[in-house]
């Protein structure tokens, strides 16, 4: 998963950075609350506390060198454990405490101060301090302490009011885990938002790829858009290279075709020289010309089929195809079979599409047919059919002589003729093969139930 | 026999008229599409070589305004592109034969006499159903004057159906005219061949009649033949 960030989708490295950051922010805020709410309630806390000890200080009185703790109204300061004490003691010359009075509400235990706090204490007199401790049956205590004079009294005396401070705590607790649940809350909704805001954000990338593969599987010929402005550019450069692609291809087909042209009129010239003036230079011209009409064939059939894997695809309906070239083939081969010609039948489903040029299915299926014709004693068989995904299969038999399995290796290789009174039917199957090869297809010989060959073409084929 | 040899290249023109003559034909030339389209138009030939590839007008079209002017002469067509894409297209035009260049001149004299035999005798008794109309010697078949382009099994079965138009034909009885053999007697090779015939026809002028077979009507405001 992360070993290579940069093959991650983009939609996932976008929502696991916005993630991660979230919730590092909420985190952080969290934190941050919650300790501003436990500080603001432990002050409120000790400003009560320190009413108390104000009021300790100010209405206590010294009595013959004894000091008199005020009457305090506060009810919990006078039942036992009730939460709310208060304590003042007399610094002895040692430094130790001694009590002088308490609350009743301390009933059997004392508020002791660690030396650490009585040091304190000491060291800032007439200072209100305030101290975390532990009270009666071991419960955390806040304190308010002040350490003063009072006249009349030998030793200095230390005012004491304490509170069990766990309601704060409590307090704090629960508004941590309120806060927590609310960020939690917030953090999921935002990466939700997130995600629909990445994946509506991309959404033209999306839609751009979904052209792109319609464009290759020839629903389309070019990107229609439109796209935003940081994708427009990208597009309109891939529309310019599907142009420039097809102006190669065409290009190269134009030549393809001024080059047969121009060399098959003059020899067609030489050949029929040479039938005029028979001897043995004219089979010399008439075997030499044969020879060259085979290879410019070749070669220029090679060089279509390579410009022919790198365009985008086209997708073009089978059915009608095989329908024109029954007919032709049909006309091409009235003469045979003692003139009762060769029968063509043909079955395809009407939705059947080869992922490719018009041009090409027509001299794919139309070598092999006619191919067949040649040899039929009567009967051709075509067959096109959907073979799994993006695959076609066109089988196509023929009633005639067939080719023994040993030679069909051969029949497939580049002007290998297994007759030598058909011209060119081995040069017809290679260059089939050669085609299908250049679509990533393939051409196979097999025997045919009508008794002669079947050769079956696998092809590219363009889905609905 | 009165040829029409249609070739721009004066070499293969001059070797193919003197091959012509020995053969006994006699030849008119034409080097370029506009004289050869004229002289289709306004001389009776027996048969018509052209090739493909002419100044003025392209070989094909000079076909086609051929054939829109019902002018029936049959042609074969000498070409330098041997792809199939213009083979079919050259088929489409109207044309009869296909040889590609290079060729042999024996090969092209054997051509040309298949086709002026297939041509002779045509005054066979045709069969029409409407606008459809069928010539059993040539073949052929055209819906108001539209040739049609039929293979032969699809000739066959359009051809018994006009036989017997009117009457409903069961399944079973149209494969057995459709076949002559046992192969391929399932239920669904009729429909195939019902369907392309419909496309081809025009839908309406083969009936369903459920249950019972198909039946060949001509359409309504026609008159049957």
């Amino acid at each position: 998963m992360f070993l290579d960030f940069r093959k991650r989708s983009l939609v996932r490295r976008l929502v696991l950075l916005a993630a991660i950051w979230t919730l590092v922010v909420l985190l952080a805020a969290g934190a941050f609350l919650t300790a501003q709410f436990r500080d603001a309630a432990i002050r409120r806390f000790d400003q009560s506390l320190a009413v108390l000890t104000d009021d300790l200080y100010a209405g206590s009185t010294v009595e013959d060198g004894v000091v008199k703790a005020p009457f305090l109204t506060d009810i919990r300061a006078t039942r036992a454990y009730s939460g709310r004490y208060w304590a003042i003691f007399a610094q002895k010359s040692g430094g130790g405490l001694s009590a002088i009075e308490r609350s009743r509400s301390l009933f059997d235990s004392d508020l002791m101060l660690s030396t650490a706090q009585i040091d304190r204490l000491t060291a800032d007199p007439g200072k209100t301090l305030y101290f975390d401790m532990r009270g009666p049956q071991d419960k955390p205590l806040r304190a308010a302490a002040i350490l003063t004079r009072l006249p009349g009294h030998p030793d200095p005396v230390v005012f004491i009011a304490a509170e069990d401070r766990s309601p704060i705590d409590d307090d704090a607790d629960r508004f941590g885990r309120i806060t927590a649940f609310a960020l939690l809350l917030l953090g999921a909704g935002l990466i939700v938002a997130i995600v629909f805001q990445v994946r509506f954000g991309l959404q033209p990338i999306f839609r751009l790829r979904r052209e792109i593969a319609g464009v290759r599987s020839g629903k389309a010929e070019r990107l229609v858009g439109p796209y935003p402005e940081e994708l427009e550019p990208l597009a309109g450069e891939l529309n310019g290279l599907l142009v420039h692609n097809q102006e190669v291809v065409e290009r190269q087909r134009t030549h393809v075709g001024n080059l047969a042209h121009a060399l098959k009129t003059p020899l067609s010239v030489m050949l029929t020289e040479a039938s005029q003036r028979p001897g043995p230079l004219a089979d010399v011209v008439d075997r030499q010309a044969q020879t060259m009409r085979e290879q410019v064939d070749h070669h220029l059939r090679r060089a279509r089929a390579a410009a022919r894997s790198q365009t985008s695809g086209e997708r073009t309906p089978v059915e009608p195809i095989l329908d024109e070239l029954a007919v032709t083939l049909e006309r091409i081969f009235q003469d045979k079979a003692g003139g009762r010609g060769v029968e063509i039948d043909w079955r395809c489903p009407e939705d059947l599409c080869f992922q490719g040029e018009r041009q090409d299915f027509l001299e794919l299926a139309g070598n092999v047919m006619e191919n067949a014709g040649k040899w039929a004693k009567g009967k051709v068989r075509a067959e096109a059919k959907a073979d799994g995904e993006g695959k076609m299969l066109l089988t196509v038999d023929d009633d005639g002589p067939g080719i023994p399995a040993e030679q069909r290796g051969q029949a497939l290789k580049r002007g290998q003729r297994m007759d030598e009174h058909t011209p060119g039917t081995g040069l017809g199957l290679s260059i089939v093969d050669e085609l299908a090869r250049a679509y990533g297809g393939s051409v196979t010989l097999d025997d045919s139930p009508l008794g002669g060959l079947r050769v079956v073409l696998r092809l590219p084929r363009a889905e609905g | 026999m009165r040829i029409l040899l249609v070739e721009d290249d004066p070499d293969l023109s001059r070797q193919l008229k003197l091959a012509l003559g020995d053969a006994g034909y006699a030849v008119d030339h034409a080097a370029d599409g506009e004289e050869a389209q004229f002289l289709g138009e306004t001389e009776p030939y027996d048969a018509v070589i052209l090739d493909l590839g002419l100044p003025k007008v392209d070989g094909v079209s000079v076909l086609e305004r051929w054939r829109r002017g019902n002018v029936a002469t049959p042609v074969l067509i000498l070409t330098a592109r041997g792809a199939w894409s213009e083979k079919v297209a050259g088929f489409d035009a109207g044309a009869d034969d296909y040889l590609t260049k290079p060729f042999h001149t024996e090969e092209l004299l054997a051509r040309l006499r298949a086709l002026l035999r297939r041509s002779a005798g045509h005054a066979a008794p045709s069969l029409t159903c409407g606008g459809l109309r069928l010539d059993p010697r040539a073949a052929r078949a055209s819906v108001n004057g539209e040739p049609l382009r039929l293979t032969s099994l699809e000739y066959r079965l359009l051809h018994y159906m006009m036989m017997h138009q009117g009457r409903v034909i069961g399944r079973t009885e149209l494969v057995e005219h459709l076949y002559d053999q046992d192969f391929d007697r399932d239920s669904n090779t009729i429909e195939v061949f019902i369907g392309r015939l419909r496309k081809k026809l025009g839908a309406d002028r083969i009936e369903t009649v459920r249950g019972l077979g198909y039946r060949l009507t001509p359409l309504e405001g026609e008159t049957a033949g």
